[in-house]
Order: C-alpha cells, then structure tokens, then sequence
C-alpha cells in the first residue's frame, strides 16, 4: 500500500469505531432530558399536567431567549457576564418611558419606543465590549464584569430604588399572556431559537462564528473580521437582553432594579450544558435549547418533590459541573 | 581522568522501520565545542535525544567520562552530568533572574520553626553565578525585562549552576540577534576554558568557524564525517551536508516577461525586521525568498499581507496602490498568504476539511450572506480534485490528516479565493518528499496559468528547483538578486551566510 492508501485505510478504521461514539456524543443531552422528564413523570406530583409544564415553558423561555445569543458569544470565544444586569435595566428603561410618555403619545408609542430604547441600550453596551477587546485587548470578562454592576446601578437610578409600575394594561401580555393557549414568551423563545439556529448554520456570520472561536489568527489571516465578528455576537445577546427585560418587567408588572440577579449564571449555565465549549468554536443551538429545558425541568422538578431551596443550589451547582465533565469525557472517545 | 568525553559505540535508532541515526561511532574529546550540523530530520536531533536520555538507542554502547551508561531518562542523564539547553527557553518571565535560575530549589532557611526562602542567599548564589560567567547581569532583574538573547544566557546560567560535565546546546542562537549572538559566544568560550564538553547543534555556517573546535555532518541518519573546524571551509561542509543531490523533474523554465509587475514593493521598513526592502513580482513568476532563519523573510510577506504593521514603504498591487494593508482588504485585492506555522494559524484544528477550504471565501460563496453546505461543495470537490487532497470525507476534522494534506488544504482555502498573487511561506516544512513535490507541482501549475508567487524556503535546494528567481534576504534587507541556473546550492548557501 502506498502511504496515501495506508491513510485512508487508517481514517476509515478510526471513523468505524467513531461512529458509535459519535452517535452517543450527539445525542447525549437528548437521552438525559428523556431520562430526566421520564423519571420526573413518574415521581413528581403535578410534573406532567398541561399547566405545570406550561408553566416550565414560561420560566425557561426568559433565560433561553439571551441563552440562544450567549450561545454564539461562547462560541467565538467570548462570555458576556452583564445580561442579568441588562435584564433589569431593560424593564427600567421601558417602564420609565412608559411613565413619561404614555401622556404624550399614548401608551402603544410610548411601550414601543421603550423596547427600541431598550433594545439600542443592549446593542451598544455589545458595541462597547467589542471595542474594549478590539482597542484595548479588554477581556470580555472583565468588560461584562463591570458592566454586571454599573448597569444594576443605571437602573436603579432610572427607578430611584422604588419600581417603576406605570405600565398600560396591555403589556401584561408580553410576559404574562397566553396566544393559542401557550405563554407568549414560548413564541418569543421558539422565534429566537429558530433565527439563531438559521443564521448560526447557513450564513457566512455563523460559519465565521465558529472559525473564529476555534482559532482567531487563522481566522484573521484568511481575512475574516474577527473582532466584527465577536462583536456582533455580543451585539445580538445584547438585544436579545432586552427583549427577555421587557418581557420579565410584563410578567412582574414594573421595572425594578434587582430583578433577574443571577440569571447570567443560569444562562451560562445552559449554554454550557448544552455542550458549547467554553473555550470557543465548538457548540450548538440545538444544543443550548436542550440545556434550557433541562434547567427547567430540575429545578421544577426539585420544587414539586418538596427539595429544600439550598439543596437545590447544590444540585444545580452538581449538575453544571457533571456536564461539563461528560462533554470532557465524551471528548476524549 | 576523562571527565566530560563522550564515547559512541555504534549507538544506532530506529523507530519501527525508519531508521532514524545509523550505527554511530565516534568520541567527542572533553573540553571542546562540537558542532552538529544537518538538514532537518538528518538524524542529529535523534543523537542529541540519546544523549540527553530522551530517547533510548536501539543498539550500541555509550560511555560518559570513560563509565558505560545506559539511560532510562533525562534524569539519569542529568545525574551523570549532562544537561541539555533547549531551543525553546524554559523560563519564566515574571520570576526575577535569580529565582529563576533556582526555580524548584530555592535555598531555604529556618524562620519561626518554619521553612522561609532564604532570599538573600538566592541572590547572593546567583550574583557569584553570574559574575563566574563574566555577566554584569542584576540578579534581582526581572527576567521578561532582559533581551531574549541576555535570557538565553541566563537558561546556559542556569544549566551551569548544575555544574555539568557536559552541555548539550540546540540552536542556542536561533532567536538571538548578532550582537547578542556574540555575548553567548563569549560565553561558551569561557566554559570551554573550565572544561566543559559541549555539543551545539546549529544551522548557521558562520556560527561553525567562529566557536566550534570540531563539526560532524550527519545526512538522512548517517554520520557523514567529522572534520576540525581548522581545516574545514564551508564549500567543504555544504559538501558533507548535502552530498549530490538529485534535481527533480521541473517544466521546463520559462521566460518571464518583466514588463508585466503585478506587485511592486518599494522601501519596506519595519523596526528591527526587516529595512528599505524593495523588489518586483512579474506576471507568472515564482519568486523565492533565500535567507537564514530570522533574515526578515516570513516578515516581509507578512507585512505585505498585512498581517503586521509597517513603519515606511509603499505596496502596489495589480496597478493599484495600497494605501494601508490588511489581510481583509488584500484579500479582496487578489492577494493570498499561506502561513508557515500552518497547524497553529493557518488552518482551525476545530472544524472540519469541508469548513477550512472555505475559511477565506464564505463572502464569495454567501449569496445575501445565506450559505448552504450544497453551495459551499463545489469550492471544497474543486481543491480537493485539484490537489489531490487524500481524505475520505470532507466533513471529518482537518487535524484528522497528514501534514501533507493539511498543507494542500491550506493552499486550496487560498485558490478558492483566485488570487492573482499568492505567498507561500515555508509550505514544504514537514512534510514528506512526495507530498513535497505535488505542492512544487501546484505551484508550478498555477503559475503556468498566470498566478505570480512568492515562494520562501528555509531548504535552499528548494527554491534552486522551484523558483524563477531568488531574491536573498540577510539581517531585514535585500542583498542580492539570483539566477537558479546560474548559481550552485554552495554559493547561495555562502551568500546567505556572508552576503553578496
């Protein structure tokens, strides 16, 4: 055999005995959410009613919605730690001109140019982290960092620390209302994922997501606009921000300053689940809604067995930790 | 007594079939500076490894100071007083000289019935060090604040401080600027004056006749000769090193007209890289780039590129002047760079053959910025045809393929782009002889159809078989201009060396 033939002969072999490997890796994460919402079918009072699982859909389309952009933010190996701050400041910034406005222009006009408001926030707080890396060499780290605290205070000095409640009737239904007997957020969330899956998959964007995380001066050498490109994931996640901040301030029913604290470990926390490695260039979409609903049920599911708070915690914490390590482990298969 | 002499008994190596050092005999006299000298994958890394006890010979016998040893690692070796400096530094940057020098064995002292660092018997033991050597070097100094060449000195010092018998030295000076190489000479020499056996692998002719006291030649694994550098010259040792060697078959030259430039570069200067370096690259022509490592030209090209910035000089390509480069920006002007660590920046290990033959073209295969795998096929069938790039499937991993392959996949990235000039920088580097050649064949081929190349090599036999032309770089600039049929591999060899 010639050693061109040896290779072939040789990757063929070592493709056989991946195929079974692959087939678990890829696959993983679903067989665990059917184990999961089977056993929690059979042991959890109320898991499997209409409502219950309604309900789950409502909570986790909040965080999944900025989950679908932090997806691509990790893959190009960034992290953005400021969307749970954003969350809050986005429900201020559209319950402030909600309050002002609607005596001017009515409360359509005003909400609207709220949420716009809102959503140009987010893009620029994107704009300015890619900056910081780009001009800087900032981490995205840190920037987000500094801004997981400096934009909690931007709002509560919008509230002046009280919440802002002059919201129109209407706006309930953003975060509260129900569209052909489902949650609207769940469209929201279903809308998001399906524009995130097609523009992460079948557009140069999205193909230049993944080559720059997996290796920025190739990247960069083959003249792709790595920082463009980092740049406009953090842009997307931070838009996406502000439509999850809209729709918690609907549900809740005012903008408040501290609401969503924490949630962009929860975020993270699906992505990560959800296979995308946090090192850049490897990750799905699909893999990201799986990690959603997985969060969703557990802590559903801890909630209706009765598991006491902090044990949840706990688990949630095992839970992160044991998926990190099984996509670790599947790796190296 | 016979500390520090070297005895090889026939000490061979092989891994499976390849034979990577033929049986070996010969003894290297204590207290001298010898030189290894060879082409990549010669075998004389293979010999240093046997030395160090990184490798275990396959046969044959090894004396060190007359005792017979047999490693089973570097730590044996080193217990025998042997200790190996490498051509990567293994320092740390943010420690101070003097912590470094005892990294992992700080001198300690008993403080409140504990272990403390005694510091100033750190700094003292260094001081002594570094004043034994002849250096005016603060102890205290934090390392990253030295010139690479003084950081050097301070791995050798370090060594040192082990009191070895012998000294194994690769490359020392392949990162190090001239003035800088003279300050580890002078080192070296110093060494040799309290006995100590070194054995210095390097690729710079000049370095040879300045330090070494003996050179032996090894070629695909055998050992050539040894020769004292007293009666040595260069033509001789090229001689050793290279023996004859077999031209493959080329097309026939063709002439290139040199009224068609297609990239015209006029006084590119950066720093210390490279200086008012100005050429020609004509319609059709491979232009190669001659010149030692660090001569200036990876440099160049990337500059060119834009992939780093210049300090003066102006770029025309294809009639139009370039105001400012980058890679985005010459891209679209029809310019490609193949780089020559193409496993650390030239492909995404991460993606699959299909991916990184499209890395640089997703904007011409995006319609509306929609790419569908479908669309993308013809792009990869076509270089993957073309080159012949041996890989079942073109959506397994790239780091799945041989160097060979990976190379065709980096210049297939670049074709699919149709450039009308192309760099390719080092692009034979590891690769094996046939996979060699079906790159020159790319090459050759291309440019037959109107592309214009650059073409460095570090393998001087290379660019005489494959270029049209050789410009030859020496310290950032641009010594001389040669015919590959007018010139032989030694006198090129000696004008990279000493210049025109």
């Amino acid at each position: 055999m010639s050693s061109d033939e040896v290779l072939v002969a040789g990757v063929a072999q070592a493709r056989r005995r991946r195929v079974g490997a692959t087939a678990l890796k890829i696959y993983t994460m679903e067989v665990i959410l059917l184990a999961l919402v089977a056993a929690l079918v059979a042991t959890a009072p109320g898991f499997a009613t209409l409502g219950n699982l309604l309900n789950v859909l409502r909570t986790v389309s909040m965080l999944g919605v900025i989950a679908f952009g932090m997806t691509a933010v990790i893959i190009s190996g960034e992290i953005d730690l400021s969307v749970g701050a954003g969350v809050a400041l986005a429900g201020c910034i559209v319950a402030w001109f909600s309050g002002e406005l609607t005596p001017l222009i009515g409360s359509v006009a005003a909400v609207t140019l709220g949420v716009l408001a809102a959503m140009l926030v987010g893009a620029a707080c994107g704009v300015f982290t890619g900056k910081m890396r780009q001009w800087f060499r900032v981490p995205t780290f840190i920037t987000t960092l500094a801004l997981f605290t400096a934009l909690r205070g931007f709002a509560n000095l919008i509230t002046g620390g009280f919440p802002l409640t002059d919201l129109p009737d209407w706006f309930s239904f953003l975060g509260a209302g129900n569209l052909f007997g489902a949650p609207f957020p769940v469209f929201v969330f279903l809308a998001v994922f399906v524009v995130m899956q097609l523009l992460m998959k079948f557009t140069s964007f999205g193909r230049a997501v993944y080559a720059v995380g997996g290796n920025a001066e190739a990247s960069r050498l083959s003249g792709i606009d790595v920082f463009g490109v980092k740049t406009a994931t953090l842009v997307i996640t931070g838009v996406l921000t502000a439509v999850t901040g809209t729709m918690i301030a609907s549900q809740i029913g005012s903008g408040t300053g501290t609401t969503a604290t924490g949630m962009e470990l929860d975020v993270i926390a699906a992505v990560i689940i959800g296979g995308t490695s946090l090192f850049g260039g490897k990750g799905r979409v699909w893999g990201t809604l799986l990690g959603v609903l997985f969060l969703g049920c557990i802590s559903n599911g801890m909630t209706l067995l009765n598991v006491e708070e902090y044990w949840q915690y706990v688990a949630r914490g095992a839970i992160i930790l044991g998926a990190v390590l099984l996509n670790q482990v599947l790796e190296d298969v | 007594m016979t500390r520090g002499s070297i005895d090889l008994a026939g000490i061979s190596r092989s891994y499976g079939p390849t034979l990577a050092l033929a049986p070996f005999t010969h003894s290297f006299a204590p207290g001298r500076i010898h030189a290894l000298m060879g082409k990549n994958g010669s075998g004389k890394s293979t010999l240093v490894k046997v030395l160090a006890g990184a490798v275990a010979p396959s046969a044959g016998e090894l004396r060190i100071g007359g005792e017979p040893v047999r490693f089973a690692s570097p730590a044996d070796a080193f217990r025998a007083g042997i200790v190996t400096v490498h051509q990567e530094l293994s320092l740390v940057p943010s420690l101070s000289v003097g912590e470094n020098i005892f990294l992992g064995r700080l001198p300690q002292r008993r403080l409140l019935g504990r272990n403390v660092v005694d510091w100033r018997r750190v700094y003292q033991q260094s001081e002594t060090l570094l004043h034994e050597m002849g250096l005016d070097i603060d102890p205290r100094q934090r390392l990253g604040s030295l010139s690479v060449g003084r950081q050097q000195v301070i791995e050798i010092v370090k060594a040192m401080s082990f009191n070895p018998a012998i000294l194994l030295l690769d490359e020392p000076t392949s990162a190090l600027a001239s003035r800088e190489v003279a300050l580890l000479f002078a080192l070296l020499r110093r060494l040799r004056a309290r006995g100590v056996t070194m054995i210095y692998i390097t690729h710079r002719m000049n370095e040879l006749f300045e330090v070494a006291d003996t050179c032996t030649v090894l070629r695909d694994g055998h050992a050539t000769g040894t020769i004292e550098m007293q009666d040595a010259t260069p033509a001789g040792i090229v001689e050793m090193m290279f023996g004859d060697v077999a031209r493959a078959v080329r097309p026939p030259r063709r002439v290139i007209e040199r009224d068609h430039s297609v990239l015209q570069v006029r006084g590119l200067s950066r720093g210390d890289a490279f200086s008012d370096v100005s050429f020609d690259l004509y319609r059709g022509e491979i232009l190669g780039f001659a010149g030692l490592l660090g001569a200036g030209r990876t440099e160049v090209l990337r500059a060119i590129f834009g992939a780093d910035k210049l300090d003066a000089g102006s770029i025309v390509l294809d009639g139009e002047s370039v105001k400012s480069a980058d890679p985005r920006g010459m891209k679209r002007r029809g310019l490609g760079y193949t780089p020559e660590n193409r496993k650390e920046v030239g492909l995404v290990q991460s993606l699959s053959v299909h991916d990184n033959l499209c890395l640089a073209n997703l904007d011409r295969i995006a319609q509306h910025g929609v790419v569908t795998r479908a669309r993308e096929a013809p792009f990869v069938a076509r270089q993957i045809g073309g080159l012949g790039i041996k890989v079942p499937n073109a959506m397994l991993p790239v780091a799945s393929l041989s160097g060979g392959n990976q190379q065709k996949i980096v210049i297939g990235n670049w074709l699919n782009t149709q450039p009308k000039v192309m760099f390719f920088d080092e692009p034979s580097r590891g690769i094996d002889v046939q996979a060699k050649q079906q790159v020159f064949d790319i090459m050759w081929r291309e440019t037959a159809r109107g592309l214009s190349a650059i073409f460095v090599s570090s393998e001087l036999e290379e660019l005489l078989e494959v270029a049209d032309r050789i410009l030859v770089m020496r310290h950032g600039r641009i010594v001389t201009e040669v015919m590959p049929d007018r010139v032989s591999l030694a006198e090129l060899y000696r004008v990279c060396i000493e210049g025109a």
